[in-house]
């Protein structure tokens, strides 16, 4: 079976994931409704087959959770101890968003973020340097390697010691790189009509599906369940 | 008829320049007719390009005058926006030109801009992949994707938005063989469909049969013209004489590219002094096993990324490394300069082993993309950073004999290509490696640029190192390699 | 041709700085990974890392929204990789200030360059948000596990208002520090090599 979620799906589930992480859970209900928001996005990693990561974070899930409950509820003291507890609360509390972020991340193409953003009408010029954000980091990525082996082969990496001058043979070459590169990708970009005044269209159709609106409804009421719990008991 | 490009007087001085880029030029090409520019660089090719892209004088500010018409339009009246679906550009560099990060939104991101329905935007896709046989690149990340793959995609990209007149701007400079008579299989299509196609371009060889007409350009004016015909008849002393790259490659040359059993290019390694390479293997998804990884042998072969049991090489030559794209050429020079820490091996010269980190010092590499090994504020500096005892008396030197001496306080990004080149040979020799290697060093260059880049690499090996150079320049081989080594998927063939 | 407007090319070279400072920032973050407390050197690292690639993309567009844009890309970001939107408001409050400061300067000036990179830098408190949320259900769970009540508030005497003013000064302050360590890089190199 292939799963295809509509994008503005996917950042409504980042927006209520995100938005609950920061409220704590303080009764079992409300900790049940958070295992399994947290449970939905690790479900949906496994249809898409990113089984790895999928375990990877169930496991880290479950462990923080099991030593949080196992800590706390023991006599425990001392600075190591707190420390450890702090690790785990961090893990717990956090992690739902880490896994939907990732979720999204690796299962959304960067065409189909930029049909969503032209659906809920963000401005062109925010979309375009968006789509240009993203181009880039794996640009920037290449880059860095070439200057680093050209930092390897002369023997500068650790630049004689200097911090700054670390920082300074890292930075200086890839900013000469990416100004280029950008000059060229304007070029190339502008010739083929980007930047003109008919609004951009797209060429993927976006269209909610059953499980688009199954998936909105659900992280809808676990958001109302926790608002309702919080501010109004 | 009304031409397709009509450019009337046209001067124009780039925006700091000191010199006038255009002196007075004049065309007219007529619609469906293509052209060839060719000419030095810095003959003003890429400038009557921008011309009639509308780059000049829409993005690149500068003083112009004179006007252009480019298929009624004139250029200087109308937004860049409006010209889109009218001239389409490929440039030169295919890894700076793609705006997605997808083969297919690449393809359909003209058609987005100019903001046609999705229908219309997917019919148009399906018909440019089907026209150009590209289904098999749909789905992936123009990241994976060779150089020619890329430029392929660039091309399609400008098909999608269905112009009438296709630039290109040296579209050829990164390609492999291969790649190249595949560009030459996309402009007989656009030639068949009764396009506009005027080409930019050094390499000349592929266009034989396809272009009418000849442009040559020389410091910012039309100096020449021909027929296609007549141009494609014109021999290797004309063209010399032009600064012009060949218009034939070589009959043994071709067979070099196009064979896979490769014929003895002149081995004779008889009483030269040598340099060894031993065991070399290296892979690039290589399985760890608990905590220490398996050296790998000989018997790995299939599974390796480079094997090399045993080469030798003869000291004080320039060696070509030939092969296709993706084939292990790079790998085999990364793994020979040290860069690939997992790769095993050593060198062996006189008598003295280098091993692991030590090949680092032996050996140097100037990479294709000079600008990625320049990191000072000065060209002094710049060799200072690799001696490991500052001695400003040899680092003059050393600049010195490769002319760089004037430029010794200039930033190294303010130079030249070629001079960028010379720096980073510099600092490879102020490190005092032996082994040169070069990435290669001739694409993109022009007839007169390539052929100093020859005599330099000779130059180097008279001093006294050894110099290997990986290409798929074969007018550069002719010019300057002693012999040939050809990768093919990590083996070593001839 | 009107040239107030951001054009596609700047768009595209506001794509691209936004894309660097995000490295920039993930390198610093990487060292978080030592330890969780060199988190909070952030407002010090980034300022003074972050300085040569902003200084040089003052010198680029020179144009009004080009921190704007840039602090709503920075927000979008935050948000899509689940880093939370309570700190959106600061962040292009932050951008949109520095722009219309550097605006004053006709984007030139080197002084409201240094004032307007310095008042940018403050989103970086931004990142913040999360901890200083959530700090105070952490708390609560150690004192039910059974910790101390004052040893849970030695722990978090860190966190408290003025702490968090020292975080926003210290920022600022870095921010002009980086501006000149910037300006002298860009003039070093940029400048040196024709490109500015």
């Amino acid at each position: 079976m292939k799963l295809k979620l509509d994008p503005r799906t996917k950042l409504f589930m980042i927006f209520v994931v995100s938005a609950v992480v920061m409220m704590s859970a303080t009764t079992p209900f409300l900790l049940a409704v958070r295992i399994i928001m947290t449970i939905v996005p690790v479900v949906l990693l496994i249809i898409e087959k990113h089984f790895a990561s999928a375990i990877r974070f169930l496991a880290l899930y479950v462990i923080a959770l099991v030593l949080t409950f196992r800590l706390i509820s023991e006599e425990s003291t001392g600075f190591l101890m707190a420390v450890l507890v702090g690790y785990c609360g961090i893990v717990v509390q956090f992690i739902p968003a880490l896994i939907t972020a990732w979720y999204v991340i690796r299962t959304t193409k960067i065409g189909d973020f930029v049909s969503a953003m032209e659906k809920m009408h963000v401005p062109d010029g925010i979309i375009i340097s968006l789509a240009v954000v993203m181009r880039f980091f794996p640009t920037i990525k290449e880059e860095y390697m070439s200057i680093s082996d050209a930092m390897k082969m002369r023997g500068i990496e650790m630049g004689g010691g200097n911090v700054a001058k670390m920082v300074e043979y890292r930075m200086i070459p890839l900013l000469f790189s990416c100004v280029n590169i950008g000059d060229e990708l304007s070029a190339a970009a502008i010739t083929r009509g980007l930047g003109g005044k008919v609004r951009r269209t797209s060429a993927d159709i976006l269209k909610m599906g059953l499980v688009d609106y199954l998936l909105v409804f659900i992280f809808s009421v676990a958001m109302i369940i926790f608002m309702v719990f919080k501010y109004v008991i | 008829m009304m031409n397709a490009v009509e450019i009337k007087n046209v001067v124009y001085k780039y925006k700091g320049g000191t010199e006038d880029s255009l002196k007075g030029v004049s065309l007219s090409v007529k619609k469906g007719e293509t052209m060839l520019l060719c000419g030095a660089s810095g003959s003003g090719k890429t400038s009557v390009i921008r011309l009639i892209n509308g780059l000049i004088p829409h993005y690149y500010n500068g003083e112009v005058s004179g006007e252009v018409n480019v298929a009624g339009f004139n250029v200087a009246k109308t937004e860049l926006f409006e010209l889109a679906g009218v001239v389409g550009t490929v440039f030169q560099n295919p890894r700076s030109q793609f705006f997605s990060v997808d083969t297919y939104g690449e393809i359909v991101f003209g058609p987005e801009n100019i903001g046609l329905a999705p229908d219309e935007i997917t019919r148009r896709a399906e018909m440019v992949i089907n026209q150009m046989d590209i289904e098999t690149l749909m789905g992936r990340s123009l990241f994976e994707l060779s150089g020619g793959e890329k430029q392929m995609i660039a091309c399609a990209s400008v098909a999608a938005l269905l112009p009438d007149i296709i630039l290109l701007d040296e579209p050829s400079s990164n390609l492999d063989w291969d790649a190249i008579k595949k560009l030459r299989e996309i402009i007989k299509i656009w030639k068949e469909q009764g396009k506009t196609i005027i080409i930019s371009e050094h390499r000349l060889w592929y266009l034989k049969d396809l272009v009418e007409r000849v442009i040559y350009m020389d410091s910012g004016k039309i100096a020449h013209e021909w027929s296609g015909d007549k141009f494609m008849e014109l021999t290797e002393d004309d063209t010399n004489d032009l600064k012009l790259r060949p218009t034939i490659v070589k009959e043994e040359l071709v067979r070099i590219f196009e064979n896979n059993t490769g014929d003895n290019y002149g081995i004779h390694l008889d009483t030269l002094e040598t340099i060894t390479l031993k065991g070399f293997y290296f892979s690039y998804h290589h399985k760890t096993f608990a905590i220490w990884k398996k050296p790998y042998s000989a018997d790995d072969g299939k599974d390796l990324n480079l094997c090399i049991p045993m080469l030798t090489l003869p000291k004080g030559k320039v060696i070509g490394v030939i092969g296709k794209n993706g084939t292990g050429k790079s790998t085999f020079l990364r793994c020979i300069c040290g860069l690939e820490k997992d790769c095993t091996g050593s060198i062996i010269c006189d008598d003295m082993e280098y091993k692991k980190k030590n090949r680092i010092g032996f050996s140097y590499m100037v990479m294709q993309d000079v600008n990625h090994q320049l990191f000072a504020d000065s060209v002094e500096a710049e060799i200072m950073i690799s001696m490991k005892e500052k001695n400003e008396k040899r680092c003059h030197e050393i600049l010195d004999s490769l002319g760089l001496l004037a430029c010794k306080n200039t930033h190294p990004m303010a130079l030249s290509g070629g001079q960028k080149q010379r720096v980073a040979i510099a600092s490879a020799i102020a490190a005092g490696a032996r082994l040169l290697l070069f990435d290669e060093p001739t694409s993109g260059l022009d007839y007169g640029h390539m052929k100093r880049v020859g005599e330099l690499l000779r130059e180097l090996v008279k001093a006294g190192s050894t110099v290997l150079v990986s290409t798929h320049d074969p007018e550069f081989i002719a010019e300057c390699c002693d012999y040939l080594i050809r990768i093919d998927n990590g083996f070593l063939i001839s | 041709m009107d040239n107030e407007k951001l054009k596609a090319k700047d768009f595209i070279t506001i794509g691209i700085f936004t894309a660097i400072w995000f490295v920039v920032e993930f390198a610093c973050g990487m060292l978080g990974y030592i330890h969780p407390y060199i988190v909070a050197a952030y407002v010090i690292l980034l300022p003074l890392a972050g300085a040569v690639p902003m200084m040089l993309f003052y010198t680029k567009v020179e144009k009004f929204g080009m921190l704007t844009i840039m602090s709503v890309l920075i927000a979008i970001i935050m948000f899509v990789t689940g880093m939370g939107y309570l700190g959106a408001p600061l962040i292009i409050l932050a951008g949109l200030v520095a722009d219309l400061i550097a605006k004053n300067g006709g984007y030139k000036s080197f002084a409201t360059t240094v004032l307007s990179y310095s008042v940018f830098c403050l989103w970086i408190c931004a990142n913040y948000f999360p901890v200083i949320v959530t700090a105070e259900s952490y708390r609560h769970s150690l004192i039910d596990g059974g910790f101390s009540t004052e040893y849970a508030d030695s722990l978090f005497s860190v966190i408290n208002p003025k702490t968090i003013a020292v975080l926003f000064v210290l920022c600022f302050v870095f921010g002009i520090i980086g501006a000149f360590i910037g300006k002298a890089v860009v003039k070093k190199h940029f400048e040196k090599a024709g490109i500015v």
